[in-house]
């Protein structure tokens, strides 16, 4: 028996096409597929830590409210000490591997491809759709490309990552709660109508 | 259909749209701008409502939210809507109202018999009217007075429209767009600062909706922050509420003003602002003054007559007195004039001022030193009778339809009291304007008593430019300030006119002047217990108009100035708000999130019933065809772990990759027993206490490597426990190099147990020895489980042979099927919440009914586990004599004697002998499939002496008695064999 | 609501804390007694005006945090990590 292709959390209610209002500039939603891994400085470790990134995957590990991206890998400060990094979906535990061999010693690996989905909301309504739930100031002079922020939106803890000035919102949320966000998604959307991609 | 009292031109009205609409079932017609009170009154409609206790005739009094008298149902069926006030209700075509508080038609009200008792109905009147026969009380009192009081009646149906948060954030607020904050919000705008300007009305401009002359500057003004990106304009916006740390509420009415809401679009929008400066320009509320028939329909305040003359193109009458304390009342007076009433009279305590002098002018009947000290009329005024201020008798009377009064205005502080800033008062307004503030707001014009647009607009102007300076932008430049006329608003103190008659300071509540003096007679004296005492300002208007009135009467009878008695504090909310705005969108699915496993299809095409457990979705059984009932297919459940093979979803339980150096001393330290000597490869159930002594958590952990650990934890305390392990990490050890993921969503986890569950697993998973020597009770290993990366565990909680299965959660589908497939020959079932709950209680087992937060390890048998050496959670306090008592409940299992007999959790255990007292009680109950009859875990009072013998389980409730055998909570393989087979 | 400027994270919402008591006790060492232990647990100043308070940015980074606020205020002056040290003024 071989492996086959995890089912996504979203597969029984993401429907692509047009929700809501019709309009022409909806809410575009794309699911991105990511492997994803938490990523945990041991203490006094940070500054190996560091250095090991930017030799395994190219990128500054990034501060406090940060994200830094390379071609194949963006990481995203979470908590103090720990990051979460994300690469397009690939072999099984394979983003886990590798960063457990590039942070030996310096870090603690939890793989969570399969515990976290990220959702990618862009579109002139993207600010003010997120703002039905989201208690952040996502403004251009308060936030902006290469940002991101922990917080809670309708309930769900979602971390937001603005990837883009378009503006491009990834939001990455649990797995397990990922179906009741997206409903608060697409019921906040609708006034906006909403494009599934 | 005419509207005999609209005026041919002028105002903010749209003659060229007719909107039709009914009230009490009569059809009117009414046009865009206007308000459905507006409309009314052109219409000729002057009686609107009755009073909350005498029932007495009610006209429409004011022109905004602070409307006392005109509150009407609003709209029909599901969406009607009780309490509404007509002069803030938006006028749409097809609007149906209705009076309320009437018994009969609204001009022959039977209850206005009320009005005949009025000797025995003052304030207080039911705390000592009703007190005896006690027994009537809910029989014949409460009933009555439910029927008799009240206002309007809720739709009692489902709201069928949607409402939603909305999050704001802002360097400048600027809350009310009259002229102080138009000019606020365009010198902070100007600034470049990002500004929300909220307005509760539809219109922006405040008082310059009143002035034809100013419209090019309110026009100006609005092109202005229109031009400007970072200013948001939000009309039909009222802000409600301001709390700490510059956070504001507010509701958007944003289908309010429709019939009903467009598709998509919510009836309202609850926001919540933050804003780093807040401009409070929201103005004031004109003061009623407290005379003998001040209720009257025709009685209104100056301020609205004046803006139904200018804003909304509305006679409000066509002979009118205006009885003013002040000049800038007397405005009034010159746009009713204009509109084409007879000015018959004006009224005014004072001896002379400009003002007066200009009325005189303008020909007029000017009465100074007067008073008004009576009204004519029944439901509607024909006449005032006015006299020399302090004279007695009735005085002088002057037929008029419309009495337009202003006592003064009250400065809209309510934001700023609730801020925090103190109110302090100002002899020459007689009014509370804000102190000093505490947060970071400022006000502006009226609402801190600077009136006049002129005034106002500067006011706001230099407040706007101050409030972006202080969020941290440079000056900006100055723009044009409308010219007008200074308005003096300073008052003569005249708050009440003695005479025969209710004077009024409530017109909602029916309070009276009386009545505050019989508060303070009764020693209620305190404004807020007179407030309580009288219902004073408890209306929906939360006496804006009168509130003040009443604390200066009571101020009188204390013999003390109005500033010494004060307002009841301010709180929110400064307006009435729909209770749905307040729910917004969490309601029905979006009350709570549902957390569903990555098998919740699964369990769906299974035909699953759902149990909730917290907010997680999981299956209590999987119902048959053949199953009789719920019973039948638990017994058959758990029947097929026992026999043969059982597959169960156990996702939910939390899990936490705990990892470090100092991992195992973390461990160690806070669970109960030790961890530190577990080697790789093996799993231990562990107890986590709280620091109290009393039980926490349990949950099998595993040494997954040498620094590396997978804790579990129950469904119900994974966040908790999560919450507790960084706690201790931040506070207690921070020395330990530990890091905590919690990967619960990571992995999805299947137990299959029974008696077959190793030849089942063995049919899917591959890299593992399987045999009892290689792969012992209790062991762990990575493998391969239909070919995806899978986690094997032998651990057990229905006391069969059990493995437990975990692996990515997007495999858990795949795995399930291969599961199914490898067990088919060996008769797998599903078994679900309901059967797993009874396995564990058979094999006794410890669950959340017995971790309830009040038994210590001993109470549950677990004493043992304690550990002896080294410091952990718990420890000290649970060695608390109180913890340690051996007279306390200990766990025991329970077997009905009649196997036939039903025992329920909750139940108490009695002792046969024991006269009625409670030795204990039974915490989980089943029915077993070991021994047939009903089986349950309990806490019994010097349990273990019991073993054998007999108790009472007894539910009141239910009425039942049944008689149980005390016996080992082990009720099944107590010797451990087949969970080691 | 308060607005907590979490040192990681910036000024956040309320609703993202959850609030965990008094922050100057200390948890007593292995040879802690149960009077120790009983004080750590239930003994509180309770004051009226400043107090050091726990508070976990339980929605944002999860750090526990060491909040200076006023009780009676709701003033926050300064918020600290969960190692660092707060200066309580006069009420």
């Amino acid at each position: 028996m071989s492996a086959p292709e995890p089912t996504h959390p979203l597969a029984a209610c993401a429907t692509p096409g047009r929700h809501g209002a019709p309009g022409d500039a909806p809410l575009r939603v794309t699911l991105p597929r990511r492997d994803m891994v938490q990523v945990m400085a041991r203490r006094g470790r940070e500054d190996a830590l560091a250095e090991a990134a930017r030799a395994a995957f190219g990128l500054a590990l990034p501060p406090a409210g940060q994200a830094a991206a390379a071609p194949d890998a963006t990481a995203v400060w979470i908590q103090p000490g720990h990051w979460l990094f994300a690469a397009p979906r690939g072999m099984e535990g394979a983003l886990a591997a590798r960063a457990a061999a590039a942070f030996a010693g310096l870090a603690a690996v939890a793989d969570q491809s399969h515990g976290r989905t990220t959702i990618a909301v862009s579109g002139p309504a993207a600010r003010r759709v997120l703002a039905r739930g989201c208690r952040l100031d996502l403004h251009p002079r308060a936030f902006g490309p290469g940002r991101a922020a922990a917080t809670q939106i309708a309930h769900v803890g979602c971390l937001i990552h603005q990837t883009d000035e378009a503006p491009v919102f990834e939001l990455t949320v649990f797995a397990t709660l990922a179906e009741p966000f997206f409903h608060w998604l697409m019921e906040a959307g609708a006034q906006d109508g909403v494009l599934i991609e | 259909m005419s509207q005999p009292h609209r005026l041919p031109t002028g105002g903010h009205i749209d003659r060229a749209t007719r909107l039709a609409f009914t009230f009490d079932g009569r059809r009117y017609e009414g046009h865009p701008g206007d308000t459905l009170a507006s409309a009314l009154l052109a219409n000729g409609v002057r009686l609107v409502g009755r009073s909350f206790k005498y029932h007495r005739p009610r006209g429409i009094f004011s022109a905004g939210v602070e409307e006392p008298n005109a509150l009407v149902e609003l709209r029909e069926g599901a969406r009607r809507e009780p309490n509404t006030r007509a002069t803030v209700i938006e006028l749409f075509d097809g609007l149906v109202a209705q009076s309320q508080n009437r018994r009969g038609s609204l001009a022959f009200d039977w209850m206005a018999a009320a009005g005949l008792l009025a000797p025995w109905l003052g304030a207080g009147f039911y705390y000592k009217t009703f007190m005896w026969p006690a027994a009537w009380w809910e029989r014949v009192y409460e009933p009555m007075i439910r029927r008799a009081a009240g206002l309007g009646r809720a739709s009692g149906l489902p709201d069928p429209d949607r409402y939603e948060a909305a999050h704001a954030h802002c360097d400048v607020l600027v809350v009310g767009a009259g002229a102080a904050g138009l000019a606020a919000a365009r010198a902070a705008g100007a600034a470049g600062a990002r500004v929300i300007l909220a307005e509760q009305d539809a219109l922006p401009g405040g008082d310059l909706l009143n002035e034809p002359a100013l419209e090019g500057w309110r026009r100006a003004a609005l092109a202005a922050l229109d031009a400007m990106p970072e200013v948001t304009v939000m009309p039909r916006t009222t802000v409600f509420g301001f709390y700490d740390h510059g956070v504001l509420g507010a509701v958007e009415r944003v289908s309010d003003h429709l019939p009903e809401p467009p598709p998509h679009l919510p009836r309202q929008r609850a926001w919540t602002i933050r804003a780093r400066e807040v401009v409070l320009a929201t103005g004031a509320h004109e003061r009623l003054i407290a005379f003998p028939g001040n209720d009257r329909p025709g009685v209104m305040l100056a301020g609205a007559a004046r803006g139904y003359a200018r804003r909304h193109g509305v006679r409000a009458g066509e002979a009118a007195v205006l009885f003013a304390t002040h000049d800038g009342a007397y405005e009034a007076a010159h746009a009713m004039a204009e509109a084409g009433a007879r000015i018959v009279a004006i009224v005014d305590p004072r001896q002379d001022s400009a003002a007066m002098q200009r009325a005189r002018e303008a020909g007029f009947d000017v009465r100074a030193g007067s008073e008004v000290c009576g009204t004519v009329g029944h439901a509607a005024l024909r006449g005032v009778s006015v006299r020399r201020v302090g004279a007695a008798g009735r005085g002088d009377a002057f037929a008029a339809d419309l009495l337009m009064v202003s006592g003064g205005w009250n400065p809209a502080v309510h934001l700023a009291s609730m801020s925090g800033a103190p109110l302090v008062w100002d002899e020459a307004l007689l009014a509370f304007i804000p102190g000093a503030p505490v947060q970071r707001e400022r006000s502006a014009g009226a609402c801190r008593g600077v009136h006049g647009i002129a005034a106002a607009a500067a006011d706001g102007a230099a407040a706007g430019r101050a409030a972006a300076e202080a969020a941290g932008f440079a000056a900006s430049p100055s723009f044009a300030l409308p010219e007008a006329p200074a308005a003096d608003c300073r008052p003569f103190a005249l708050w009440e006119v003695k005479g025969r008659g209710k004077a009024f300071v409530d017109l909602q509540d029916d309070v009276t002047a009386a009545d505050m003096r019989l508060a303070h007679r009764e020693g209620f004296s305190h404004i807020e217990h007179a407030k309580r005492y009288t219902t004073h300002a408890m209306g929906t208007d939360q006496g804006k108009s009168g509130g003040i009135v009443g604390a200066a009467v009571l101020a009188e009878a204390r013999g003390e100035p109005v500033a010494r008695v004060g307002l009841p504090r301010f709180r929110p909310y400064t307006a009435p708000i729909a209770w749905g705005a307040m729910a917004g969108e969490g309601v029905g699915r979006h009350f709570q999130p549902t957390r569903r496993t990555a098998l919740h299809a699964v369990h769906d095409a299974l035909g699953a019933v759902w149990l909730d457990a917290g907010i997680w979705k999981r299956p209590a059984y999987y119902p048959r065809k053949e199953d009789a009932d719920a019973w039948a297919s638990v017994l058959r459940e758990a029947r097929a772990v026992r026999e043969r093979v059982g597959i169960c979803d156990v996702s939910t339980l939390g899990k936490i990759l705990v990892e470090g150096p100092d991992a195992a001393t973390f461990l160690d330290r806070i669970y109960a027993n030790t961890f530190s000597t577990l080697p790789v490869g093996r799993a231990r159930y562990g107890l986590m206490l709280r620091e109290d002594g009393i039980v926490f958590d349990d949950g099998t952990t595993s040494r997954i490597g040498p620094e590396s650990w997978f804790v579990t934890t129950t469904t119900a305390q994974a966040g908790p426990v999560m919450q507790h392990l960084e706690f201790h990490l931040a506070s207690a050890w921070p020395e330990l190099d530990v890091s905590l993921a919690s990967v619960t969503d990571q992995w999805a986890a299947i137990a299959i147990a029974g008696p077959r569950a190793r030849e089942v697993v063995a049919g899917f998973v591959q890299g593992i020895d399987l045999s009892n020597e290689a792969f012992p009770f209790m062991a762990v290993a990575d493998c391969t489980a239909a070919g995806v990366p899978a986690r094997l565990f032998r651990i057990s909680f229905s006391g069969e042979l059990a493995y437990e299965i975990a692996m990515p959660a997007g495999y858990a589908t795949h795995v399930w099927q291969a599961a199914m497939a490898a067990g088919a020959a060996h008769g797998i079932e599903p078994y679900g919440m309901e059967a797993l709950g009874l396995l564990r209680i058979e094999k006794g087992h410890v669950a959340g009914p017995e971790l309830n937060g009040q038994t210590t390890a001993q109470d549950l048998g677990l004493g043992r586990m304690l550990k002896k050496k080294g410091d952990f959670i718990g420890r000290v306090l649970a060695q608390r004599p109180g913890l340690t008592d051996p007279s306390r409940p200990r766990l025991v299992g329970l077997r009905s004697v009649d196997p036939s007999r039903q025992i329920r959790a909750g139940s108490h255990l009695l002792l046969p002998d024991g006269k009625g007292r409670s030795e204990g009680w039974i915490t989980s109950a089943t029915r077993s499939v070991v021994e047939p009859g009903w089986i349950g875990l309990g806490l019994l009072r010097e349990g273990e002496a019991r073993m054998g013998s007999e108790v009472i389980a007894a539910n009141p409730l239910m009425g039942e008695e049944v008689r149980m055998r005390v016996v080992s909570p082990h009720m099944h393989d107590p010797e451990n064999i087949r969970v080691r087979a | 609501m308060l607005r907590i400027p979490c040192p990681h994270c910036g000024a956040r919402d309320e609703a993202e804390f959850s609030y965990r008591g008094d922050a100057t006790v200390t948890r007593p060492g292995a040879d802690g007694d149960i009077a120790a232990f009983h004080d750590y647990l239930y003994t509180r100043t309770n004051p009226r005006g400043w107090q050091v308070e726990w508070w976990q940015h339980a929605a944002g980074c999860r750090a526990f945090l060491k909040v200076l606020r006023h009780t009676v205020t709701h003033e926050i002056r300064a918020v600290v990590t969960a190692t660092g040290t707060l200066e309580v003024p006069p009420a």
